[in-house]
């Protein structure tokens, strides 16, 4: 059976999110867009597994996610050990002004073993549900949730950020508000 | 720009971490939504569009044998 006209359409406007989740895995723009080509590649052969009507997303995320860490065995975790040498060498400081900083927050994501950043991207960013995630991880529903728990902890150690609710210019704004406004 | 939308004075559900392991309402929540829209970009490179044309040109040259 021929590939369908609206598979293709389908699969372009999958990509965006694709890269994204790609980039989040392997930490590397080239390396990701050398696993969404493989990926786009393997979902036009098996395209014929893909019941339509089901999550479309899902399904390549799952392709994604095998490819890269199928790749990862391939290559051992030599590569990866250096990555993460290279990682611990830029230091993660809290910003001065409580202000978290996106660079710094990247820095911490990448010192995340793969397992619980991809919870917490499936899970935060790419907005799947913790019962897709775990479809896509292959594993259960509880695991995702305590790998999610896990990378929060986490990032909130590396980050130097509380679990608790921030308190930022918010509550000074509001005492000057109390006094003055009156 | 001031964050003056929010006029909860730090008294968030916090402990429903339960039910809500990464916290929706988390720095880190935030964060993280604020490093993947970035990385979401509408544009696709000319290179997987390319891919799936060859795809699909491929497709009835495979039939045939």
């Amino acid at each position: 059976m021929a590939v369908s006209v609206a598979f293709k359409t389908d699969l372009l406007g999958a990509i965006p999110s694709l890269r994204a989740f790609a980039v989040s895995l392997s930490q590397n723009a080239d390396k990701a867009d050398d696993l969404v080509q493989e990926t786009l590649v393997k979902a036009w052969d098996k395209h014929q597994s893909f019941q339509p009507g089901t999550n479309l997303k899902a399904w390549l995320f799952t392709i994604l996610r095998n490819e890269f860490y199928s790749q990862m065995r391939k290559r051992g975790r030599e590569v990866q050990d250096s990555d993460g040498l290279m990682t611990a060498r830029l230091a993660v400081h809290p910003s001065q002004h409580g202000q978290l900083d996106l660079k710094d927050f990247r820095a911490a994501l990448e010192k995340l073993p793969e397992d619980q950043r991809e919870a917490i991207i499936l899970i935060g960013a790419s907005g799947f549900s913790y019962e897709e995630a775990a479809e896509i991880c292959d594993c259960a529903i509880g695991t995702i949730k305590s790998r999610v728990s896990r990378a929060r902890t986490r990032l909130q150690e590396i980050l130097q950020i509380s679990g608790e609710a921030d308190f930022g210019p918010d509550s000074i704004a509001s005492q000057v508000m109390g006094s003055s406004a009156a | 720009m001031s964050k003056k939308d929010e006029h909860v004075s730090g008294a968030t559900h916090q402990r429903s971490s339960n039910a809500d392991p990464l916290g929706t309402n988390s720095e880190i929540a935030r964060k993280l939504k604020q490093y993947y829209d970035e990385l979401v970009v509408d544009e696709v490179p000319d290179r997987f569009a390319d891919l799936l044309s060859q795809l699909e040109k491929a497709e009835p040259a495979r039939k045939k044998d």
